[in-house]
């Protein structure tokens, strides 16, 4: 039972990584742009929703409507004035660019915010749970794995079936072709980064939520979203979100067999997909 | 140094060096010797910040040969290794590296960069729950106590202008070499230098293995100099934000950006770190207006008005009628 509980938890863990790796897989794995400040871009949204919601006493939900838009247009921006500039067939100029974007955020959050953890106020329902045979579960990371669902299910649709992700799918694959048939691909990248972005919005909020956030907890988010979508394969919005499950997974049972090797279970599974199944469980050899 | 073509082929030389290298190498062997002797002219103070100097310099040298030239990686394999001697810290990472690079080969360039950093996150995690080495809290390098503070300067001093010949004289001789065409060619499109006879994969394990050896050596150096080492300092991805935040100032793809950016960062460091949290807001963002504007860093922008290579590693071709 002890093992069924640490595979549930594991699922709902992965519910969180699923809304970072989300975001990741449409800049990473869709428009093949690396993006190194991801991590610090959830962070940096955790820390301005706390602020907005400690100020004006208000809900997790005030906090998720302020932020998410907040966060489309950070996307957007960041898009506009640097990743548009960056981006092209050398993959280096970006991962520096938004490399160096990142060490400027971590030491601006420092500066403004403190090195102290911090966690958003939630009302109650960080804490609230509810039993379901002999197991407890909490109401937040079930809530947590529906928003998460509900967002795939969106980006998924949003990108198979309307003028948008056609749009996006051409300019990922030939930008200059796609720009002949009259797609404006700066204009699409535009709106892709605002998505993805905005999506880390709704990750900021949860994971203020569920735990506390630092300004130098950035790159670590990073790392499980990146191994979220190499788990999953490369360009498969469906595959980052399983990836995300089996990273959830293997933690949680890690953390259930050694609170030191949690983290370590993830990366180890990480390695021995990259060894066994090198393009995801869901990508194209 | 130039080298004459054989008789099938039309009659001109190759220059591979120019004056300006000349005297660079010259200043460059006087350095050297300057730094070998600093235990009998300089101050405490002033050894440790060269060393630093030099640390910086070494790690940025095999940062630039991956990213530059080949491929890249956040190297901080190196953490583990100050434990055993100095050449076996040559050893380690090779060995250490074979696996990495096994395992994460298959990946793209930046996701490389990324598989990479996991590795390093694996190996930090490990080093951790690992009591032979006092786990997480590090420990003193208690074999340098033998020594006295005299002998121990000697030996870093002597240390410390090996690993810059190996680092930079190494990557000096190999952009020179068959090898460095090679990997030019390669940096410059993978599929071409290919289809010209280049074996891509094997050049690019090399690569890394050697580089790993360059950046184990300047680990286990480093640590050496400041006698005690815990794991969070060792994989500490600082390294690779200095790293590459000295190559993409100081001009990526070639030595002198290194030793330029060296230079800024290490008097940066000095003058300003007193400034926490601005300055390194201020480094990151040199980094971002750099890849934004001027890819090629300062280097770029000084060779735009004298082109005076202090290490070429170009081949002209001269015309003999021309050239006689």
């Amino acid at each position: 039972m002890l093992w069924l509980d640490a595979l549930i938890q594991g699922v709902l863990l992965g519910g969180m990584f699923a809304q970072y790796a989300l975001g990741r897989a449409l800049m990473f794995g869709v428009m093949r742009i690396v993006n190194t400040s991801h991590g610090d871009l959830v962070i940096l949204l955790g820390m301005i929703g706390i602020s907005f919601a400690t100020k004006y006493s208000v809900g997790p939900f005030v906090s998720l409507l302020m932020l998410v838009p907040l966060a489309a247009f950070t996307g957007w921006a960041l898009q506009r004035a640097i990743l548009n500039r960056v981006v092209g067939d050398d993959p280096l100029p970006s991962l520096i660019a938004t490399f160096g974007l990142s060490i400027a955020l971590q030491n601006l959050m420092l500066q403004i915010w403190s090195a102290d953890t911090r966690s958003m106020p939630g009302g109650g329902i960080e804490q609230a749970s509810f039993q379901l045979g002999p197991l407890f579960i909490g109401v937040l990371p079930v809530i947590v794995l529906v928003v998460a669902t509900g967002l795939t299910t969106g980006l998924y649709l949003l990108l198979r079936f309307t003028r948008f992700g056609r749009a996006l799918r051409a300019s990922s694959a030939d930008v200059e072709a796609a720009a002949m048939t009259g797609v404006n691909p700066k204009v699409i990248y535009g709106l892709a980064t605002a998505i993805a972005v905005g999506i880390l919005g709704f990750a900021a909020v949860f994971q203020g939520l569920r735990s506390t956030i630092a300004p130098s907890d950035g790159p670590f988010q990073l790392i499980y979203a990146f191994e979220a979508v190499i788990i999953g394969g490369m360009g498969s919005i469906w595959g980052a979100f399983i990836g995300s499950m089996v990273l959830g997974i293997s933690q949680g049972i890690g953390f259930h067999i050694n609170p030191g090797v949690g983290i370590l279970a993830g990366h180890r599974v990480f390695l021995l997909v990259l060894a066994l199944r090198p393009q995801g469980i869901f990508g194209r050899a | 140094m130039t080298v004459t073509m054989t008789a099938m082929l039309p009659s001109v030389r190759m220059r591979r060096q120019t004056t300006s290298g000349r005297i660079a190498l010259v200043l460059g062997v006087l350095a050297i010797i300057a730094l070998v002797a600093m235990p009998w002219w300089a101050k405490n103070g002033t050894i440790r910040s060269v060393v630093e100097l030099c640390c910086y310099i070494a790690v940025a040298q095999m940062w630039n040969l991956l990213a530059g030239y080949a491929l890249f990686i956040f190297a901080q394999l190196w953490g583990i290794n100050p434990f055993f001697a100095v050449p076996l810290s040559l050893i380690a990472p090779a060995i250490l590296a074979i696996p990495t690079y096994a395992l994460l080969h298959r990946l793209d360039r930046p996701y490389f960069a990324i598989g990479t950093w996991v590795v390093a996150e694996v190996l930090r995690l490990l080093t951790e729950n690992f009591y032979y080495v006092n786990a997480g809290a590090g420990m003193s390098l208690r074999v340098m106590q033998d020594y006295d503070a005299h002998t121990r300067k000697i030996g870093v001093t002597l240390l410390c202008a090996l690993m810059l010949v190996v680092t930079v004289g190494g990557s000096y001789w190999l952009l020179r070499s068959r090898y460095g065409l090679a990997v030019t060619a390669m940096r410059d499109n993978a599929v071409a230098a290919a289809s010209q006879g280049v074996n891509v994969s094997r050049l690019r394990f090399l690569i890394f293995v050697a580089t790993a050896m360059g950046v184990g050596l300047a680990g286990s150096f480093y640590f050496m100099a400041q006698l005690r080492i815990n794991p969070p300092a060792a994989y500490d991805p600082q390294w690779s934000k200095i790293a590459i935040f000295i190559v993409m100032v100081g001009g990526i793809g070639s030595i002198e950006g290194v030793l330029i950016g060296s230079m800024i960062y290490f008097l940066a460091d000095r003058w300003f770190g007193q400034y926490g949290s601005t300055y390194l807001i201020v480094l990151g963002l040199m980094t971002l207006a750099t890849a934004l504007y001027a890819r090629g860093g300062v280097r770029g922008l000084v060779c735009k008005v004298i082109d005076a290579p202090w290490f070429p590693i170009r081949r002209t071709l001269i015309d003999e009628g021309e050239a006689k």
